[in-house]
């Protein structure tokens, strides 16, 4: 028996031949002279427009992103299997959109928002165009904000604020689509949305990635954005556009929301072999002259916007609220390579780096950044009171172990003050160390960090500050629970909270339960 | 067919802008037309194909053929093409020619395919709306296509005025499957 699909309903069909539009208006025609590798060449089309959706025999759209004086030529979005040479292509006169909203919010779509879960039609009310211009200077604000990653490494260290862009950069398989996904379900219940954008990963991937946001009850404020690596390169090359679209709706509205380009590479060579087949000239590495515009583009619609534009926008409906949209791009070296020429441009784009170390991620510190030369510019500002206070120390901490730490390996007795200073820093990096899937709460982080400055870790053994960490936390959940929770709202820190953790800390070390 | 008109389009502006000057508009159309219908005799096609001919031989002949309908000045229009190895290019040219003319002339082609025959009352009315929209004098072509089963279907250059009734059911269809 055929089976009968959901849009075959009877009313809906009713109001489909109801909303037809019979105009016939004049339409621009042009034909099909050359079709490969996704790439379509068109005669005719006199006024087509860069960047128009173009219309092709049997419900297939195209792109046009070549106009010559003879030919236009066009990207296919979707199958061009079916197109074929003489066939006739119109103009539409608009531009791509995709569907925005709310109602996108524990979905996962395509680079055109169409649904790919599985859970039916996404009956968003609102669509919005894919290339937007980024605000301007006057409707932009100064980042002051945190987002709390819950990763102890990156909110101590690499602050990161609503509105910055913060790349994560790393070779293959050392752990940064995890620092992403623990950011995501670190915002469950923190009012920012997020939007996942997958580019050229494996179905498998992206579905592994889907079903730990669900485990961990993050599916309902985010969006999944996919282009796999089945999907043509028209599709990889627009998927972050359709994110960043999605990510605006909620910045322009008085909202916070977070996006991760996961990753940016691949976007960058998914645009090479469209530059390429359209016969625009190659550069370096054989991307186009405009790669870096591509990216540059893309990442400067990531902003903190005033309130003064949310209420424009809004028409007066959002009053004295700003807006945000925090982007975590990521990008894959190669051999630890940031000289190459993606990564170099997106450095230079970003407001600072996760640096990820396939050295330290085997060594097994995990998540393997980095501290060196991770760096957020504009984060600082934006760092909760009591993490800032408190993990100036950590950094420090860290730069003089690793330079002692190499030196020692030469000298066989070091004197006391040396040997001090090697011990904090172990400890330190081994309290860096942070379970994926886990992320902790400001208090949590707080009372960590705050034991090593203090120097409680001391009399911990080194492979044991795991479970003195877990151990710790549990007690400070289940004694001081009205402190850490204190803390987690405001914030703040004080000689009152200062001496409520030592407190907690010295009566905790005095049971040795760990 | 992009590249081909992209060459062909120095040689038809070169040859429209000397046809303009010398006044002779119509007849330049003409002998283009002529020796763009030469070069596509299947003799004439082997011949510019052959690589041991050369554009001199290749000249003559073509001048030879086409006979009266060359001027002078249209004949060393034919050498330079075949010292440039373009004498494929004629068709395109005289096309180019021809568009370059209607433009200049303030006129158009339009094609008209309709379901029904139409008469004179009818192509009289729909040859002024259409030369008042398109601001241009029309020169319509009528074709009859039963397969549009109402309505017609206007082609001017590029645009298209789909008003048949196949077209609107192919519009429902799509929006039923979509």
């Amino acid at each position: 028996m055929q089976q009968l699909n959901p849009s075959e309903i009877s009313e809906i069909i009713k109001s489909r031949i109801d909303n037809l539009d019979v105009s016939s208006e004049a339409q621009n025609e042009g034909t099909i002279v050359s079709v490969s590798d996704g790439i379509i060449r068109i005669h005719g089309l006199a006024d087509v427009m860069y960047g128009e959706m173009i219309e092709f025999d049997g419900g297939v759209y195209g792109m046009a992103l070549n106009l010559e004086r003879d030919s236009v030529g066009a990207v296919v979005l979707g199958d061009y299997q079916s197109l074929a040479e003489g066939q006739k292509a119109r103009c539409t006169g608009r531009v791509l959109e995709v569907p925005v909203g709310p109602e996108l919010e524990g979905r996962v779509v395509d680079a055109l928002g169409n649904p790919i879960d599985g859970k039916g039609p996404v009956n968003a009310a609102l669509t919005d165009a894919l290339e937007k211009v980024a605000p301007g200077v006057i409707e932009r604000q100064s980042v002051d904000q945190p987002v709390q990653i819950g990763l102890k490494a990156v909110d101590a260290m690499v602050p990161i604020g609503r509105g910055q862009r913060e790349l994560i950069i790393g070779d293959r398989q050392i752990g940064k689509t995890a620092i992403a996904v623990d950011a995501i379900i670190n915002q469950k219940g923190s009012g920012i949305k997020c939007v996942y954008v997958a580019i050229g990963q494996k179905a498998a991937s992206v579905a592994a990635v889907v079903r730990k946001l669900e485990e961990h009850g993050a599916m309902g404020h985010t969006i999944v954005v996919a282009a796999t690596a089945a999907d043509p390169a028209a599709m990889q090359y627009l998927a972050p556009f359709a994110g960043c679209s999605m990510g605006e709706y909620y910045r322009d509205r008085g909202q916070d929301a977070l996006i991760i380009y996961d990753d940016l590479t691949k976007q960058a060579w998914a645009y090479r072999q469209i530059s390429l087949l359209l016969k625009r000239p190659p550069g370096r590495e054989a991307y186009p002259g405009d790669v870096f515009y591509l990216h540059s583009r893309l990442l400067e619609r990531a902003a903190r916007v005033n309130a003064a534009y949310v209420e424009k926008f809004t028409g007066g409906e959002v009053k004295g609220r700003t807006g945000s949209l925090t982007a975590l791009p990521v990008i894959e070296t190669q051999a630890g390579d940031v000289s190459a020429f993606v990564p170099t441009n997106v450095i230079s784009i970003t407001d600072g780096q996760i640096f990820l170390e396939a050295d330290m991620f085997n060594a097994g510190v995990r998540p393997a950044m980095n501290a060196g030369i991770s760096v957020s510019r504009v984060g600082g500002a934006a760092q909760t009171k009591i993490i800032k206070k408190l993990s100036g120390g950590i950094r420090t901490a860290l730069a003089q172990y690793r330079e002692l730490a190499a030196f020692s390996q030469f000298a066989s007795d070091l004197d006391e003050a040396t040997k001090a200073q090697l011990d904090h820093g172990e400890r330190v990096t081994e309290l860096m160390k942070q379970k994926q899937y886990s992320p902790q709460s400001i208090a949590e982080m707080g009372v960590m960090i705050f034991a090593a400055d203090q120097g409680f870790l001391r009399g911990v053994e080194v492979n044991k500050i795991g479970d003195f960490e877990s151990a710790l936390l549990s007690y400070m959940k289940a004694e001081h629970g009205d402190l850490m929770d204190r803390i987690n709202q405001s914030g703040d820190y004080n000689d009152e909270i200062a001496a409520g953790f030592k407190a907690a800390l010295e009566k905790f070390i005095a049971t040795q339960t760990w | 067919m992009a590249e081909l008109s992209t060459l062909a389009r120095p040689y038809a502006k070169a040859a429209f802008e000397f046809a303009v000057e010398a006044k002779d508009l119509q007849g330049w159309a003409k002998s283009l037309a002529t020796a763009a219908a030469v070069t596509q005799y299947s003799a004439v096609v082997k011949l510019l194909g052959s690589p041991s001919s050369t554009a001199a031989l290749q000249a003559a002949t073509l001048i030879d053929i086409c006979g009266d309908a060359l001027s002078a000045a249209g004949q060393n229009f034919v050498v330079i093409l075949s010292e440039n190895r373009r004498l494929t290019l004629l068709p395109q040219i005289s096309y180019q020619f021809e568009s370059m003319k209607a433009n200049r002339d303030k006129a158009i082609d339009v094609e008209v395919t309709s379901a029904q025959t139409l008469d004179t009352a009818q192509q009289q009315m729909l040859t002024e709306a259409l030369s008042k929209k398109l601001e241009r004098k029309v020169n319509m072509q009528v074709s009859l296509d039963k397969s549009l089963l109402g309505g017609a279907v206007i082609r001017a250059g590029d645009t298209v005025i789909d008003g048949s009734i196949r077209g609107r059911l192919t519009k429902l269809a799509e929006l039923l499957n979509s």
